[in-house]
């Protein structure tokens, strides 16, 4: 590179053990020199997240250093990392919705005198920032009446108006369209022009190579390497993101499929995007949706599930379906294994038997404590679960033996359709391949069941067929034994078709 | 850049913002209204209804409750509740009138009475944010225990034997404008009203309290000192209690152990009826204002009737319910939910 390498920032080494013991980072570093664009790629659960955190000031690192223009630093809150000069521009929690546009641009840093805000300043200060990302909305509009995009374009420009020596930008591509984000690079490279450091975070390899100068990739918590992204090939980050241990997953045997369709997507529409054609699934097949963050899969399943509403044509079994509650997906034989099993999936105080039970309650009056312990029992006992008693508290138990009680509640259920949300989240090697193996177990039986995930190569060895989301629509299916992961990923990635 | 414009075409942030529709207006404002209808019913069904005695009238009977509940509405923006303000608008009562009995200054009396209630808000306050427990518990260990040390005081006794001066801090007829004048509590509780509103529009520290109650992760991450604030909040609460105390003592010429029970519920409904949300970061004082002030003409009303306090309770809690519902129905409207 031409330009001199002064050092903006550089964070060695650092750690973060989130308690009891789930290790976030392990010694991960990032160097971002001035007037750079450093980009930040790592698969989901990588610690990008994490580490950007504690950039910002808003998580504590366990172990490490940050050096700031070469000044040894302890951010202490996220006040404290902006007064140094560290910007950053969160993918969404960081706007109040029921604030102005304006009123969010200067939160923390009103301009004010004697406690009064100067509310003259203030509007000019903020109509230039808003000029600047090329918003057309008003500054006293409310930012919940704002599209995505415009929300986007709001943080941004609320980053123009601290004086960052450093801008931390999460995903800001997602929500925004071409001549937005041409609009968005342009102010990256006049922030750039001058001196300013931009810390650039996307999946999206295109973007990369048309704004970055330098690329590091994060797995597993650890920094993997920094490369010079004009040396750089797809190929080679690809590897770098998803690391070696793919190849360790042998592709099991999957009978043919059968005939008679499950479910059948003709069209499904949905807020944010969301728009599936041409969706099915047999019985007995495992079918898996993989995509990146915000690409739709979560949306899907909770579409399906009732839980979000929709608009479409859908047939579950032959019949129409359009459930609009869960208790309507629920009496079609549909189950739901959410992402989050800890908030969304299990009453974490309540007794194992409770749990794997739970919606089996509703067809009785009475709480009937004798005969659902024997059906957990013996639903438990089918998914090789590991307990102690059934009056267990099920946050006493292993995430792996966590996520059977979750399962045990749609196979007590009797469910037949299984919609499964990164069902391996969060559990060992072992663990995962004893939840493939009951998954398949369950398929054996006739159930049709979906699992969406980013692991793409746990799809790749357990499913019929594997269906790629990219914002918010199909690009298709590919039948694992005839595809290798790399054309699959880079349409996951690059929401191409072909590699 | 034609694609950008259509989609910023598309909000409508102008539109419900600026755009006049009389309908979302009426239904915007609709405090105003209901309070409007309730005044012109209250002036059917009596002459003396408009007049400026009663009128100044309604004011001061609504000022103990009003600033309390002026104080409750910081509170509520951020989302919090404050239980313990009936008690701790007895005990300071109390606190003066012992205070003043003992022979102390009584501007000096005022002064402690205010910044021991201002200190009573913030301690509260202070382990709801720092300890992470739900304000309702904490507060709710409030209202108890306030009124236990209350009653600790004189082992429940009034206090009586106040100087005589000291009843004009509630009583004094100030005049406004020929033929107005307003007792000088419910001066008092206009100008805090007016104080109140113009540090929540014009502050930083108000914009941070509706900040911190829409979003307070949002807020933290923007580096407002969210806790703090959760504290000032609790301590602008507790000011405002004392000064309610200090009120109704004055007015009482006596410090009554028992006085301002329940008066929590008056106040929370007050705010809430006054368009404040619950759920933090949406609400003026201004609602809250006109609020106190229809529960007021509305008790005037019953009392014209010869309608007893059973009736006035009912119907008070089925008005708070239709506000409610009605706000939730705007809510649903613009598509929040």
């Amino acid at each position: 590179m031409g330009r001199p390498m002064t050092e903006a920032m550089a964070v060695d080494n650092v750690s973060k053990v989130f308690p009891p013991n789930i290790v976030a980072l392990e010694q991960a570093s990032l160097h971002v020199t001035k007037g750079e664009v450093h980009c930040l790629i790592g698969a989901n659960g990588a610690g990008k997240s994490t580490l950007l955190k504690i950039i910002a000031g808003a998580v504590k690192p366990t172990a490490g250093t940050i050096r700031i223009d070469g000044r040894e630093t302890h951010l202490r809150s996220p006040a404290d990392a902006a007064s140094r000069g560290i910007s950053m521009i969160y993918q969404e929690l960081d706007l109040v919705q029921q604030l102005t546009v304006e009123q969010n641009l200067f939160l923390g840093q009103v301009p004010a005198r004697l406690g009064l805000i100067d509310a003259r300043t203030r509007r000019a200060r903020a109509v230039e920032a808003l000029r600047r990302v090329g918003a057309g909305f008003d500054p006293d509009a409310r930012v919940e009446s704002l599209s995505v995009a415009n929300r986007q374009l709001t943080a941004i420009a609320r980053s123009l108006t601290r004086e960052a020596s450093i801008i931390i930008m999460d995903e800001p591509s997602g929500p925004l369209n071409e001549t937005e984000l041409e609009r968005v690079f342009a102010i990256i490279r006049e922030l750039t022009a001058q001196g300013v450091a931009i810390v650039y975070v996307s999946h999206r390899l295109e973007e990369l190579h048309e704004i970055g100068d330098r690329v590091t990739v994060l797995r597993g918590g650890r920094t993997i390497e920094t490369f010079d992204v004009a040396d750089t090939d797809d190929r080679t980050l690809v590897h770098a993101v998803i690391g070696e241990n793919r190849t360790l997953l042998e592709r099991h045997a999957r009978p043919p499929l059968r005939d008679d369709t499950a479910l059948r997507i003709e069209r499904l529409t949905g807020a944010d995007g969301l728009d599936i054609a041409d969706f099915e699934v047999r019985w007995g097949e495992i079918a898996g949706i993989t995509g990146l963050n915000g690409s739709g899969r979560t949306s899907l399943l909770r579409s399906l599930f009732g839980v979000r509403p929709f608009s479409g044509t859908v047939t579950l079994d032959g019949q129409p379906f359009h459930p609009r509650t869960p208790i309507a997906a629920i009496s079609r034989g549909v189950g739901m294994v959410p992402e989050d099993r800890k908030v969304e999936g299990l009453i974490l105080d309540a007794p194992v038997y409770t749990n794997a039970t739970l919606p089996l309650m509703r067809k009785s009056s009475l709480a009937r404590h004798g005969r659902r312990k024997a059906a957990a029992r013996s639903v438990l006992a089918r998914l090789s679960t590991k307990y102690g008693q059934p009056e267990q508290k099920v946050i006493q138990l292993s995430g792996g033996n966590q996520q059977k009680v979750v399962l045990a509640k749609w196979v007590a259920n009797r469910s037949k359709l299984l919609l499964l949300d990164e069902p391996s989240r969060g559990l060992d090697v072992g663990a995962k391949a004893d939840l493939y193996e009951l998954i398949s177990e369950l398929a054996a039986d006739g159930a049709a069941v979906i699992v969406a995930s980013s692991e793409l190569d746990e799809l790749h060895a357990h499913c019929d067929r594997v269906w790629v989301l990219y914002e918010g629509r199909l690009l298709g299916s590919f039948d694992p034994a005839t595809t290798d992961q790399n054309t699959m990923l880079s349409a996951q990635i690059l929401g191409r078709n072909h590699a | 850049m034609p694609d950008s414009e259509s989609r910023t075409g598309e909000i409508p942030a102008k539109a419900s913002a600026e755009k006049f529709r009389p309908l979302d207006l009426l239904i915007q404002y609709n405090f105003v209204a209901i309070f409007l209808v309730v005044v012109i019913i209250a002036s059917l069904l009596s002459e003396n209804f408009l007049t400026f005695t009663n009128i100044a009238n309604l004011i001061q009977q609504a000022a103990v409750v009003g600033v309390v509940a002026v104080g409750m509405t910081f509170v509520i923006l951020t989302a919090n509740i404050d239980l313990s303000v009936g008690s701790v608008v007895a005990f300071a009562g109390m606190v003066v009138a012992l205070l003043l009995a003992a022979g102390v200054n009584p501007v000096l009396a005022v002064v402690l009475t205010l910044v021991i209630g201002a200190a009573a808000g913030a301690s509260m306050g202070a382990i709801s944010a720092f300890a992470g427990v739900p304000s309702f518990i904490v507060t709710l260990a409030g209202l108890v225990s306030f009124r236990g040390l209350t009653y600790l005081l004189t082992d429940g006794v009034p206090v009586s034997g106040l100087p005589a001066g000291f009843s004009s801090i509630s009583s004094s007829m100030i005049p406004l404008f020929p033929g107005f004048n307003l007792s000088s509590m419910g001066l008092i509780f206009i100008v805090a009203a007016v104080l109140a509103a113009l540090i929540l529009r014009l502050t930083v520290f108000g914009e941070y309290v509706y900040a911190t109650g829409g979003n307070p992760e949002a807020a933290r991450l923007a580096g407002l000192p969210t806790k703090r604030i959760v504290v000032a909040v609790f301590a602008i609460s507790g000011l405002m209690s004392a000064l309610g105390g200090i009120l109704l003592t004055a007015r009482l010429r006596i410090g009554q152990p028992t006085a301002a029970q329940g008066l929590e519920l008056d106040a929370i409904a007050a705010v809430v009826l006054g368009g404040t949300s619950l759920f933090g970061g949406r609400g003026s004082v201004v609602g809250t204002l006109f609020a106190v002030m229809l529960l007021q003409v509305l008790r005037n009303i019953f009392n014209l009737l010869g309608l007893g306090s059973f009736y006035q309770m009912t119907i008070t809690g089925v008005i708070i319910i239709a506000a409610v519902l009605l706000n939730r129905f705007l809510d649903f409207r613009r598509g929040r939910t």
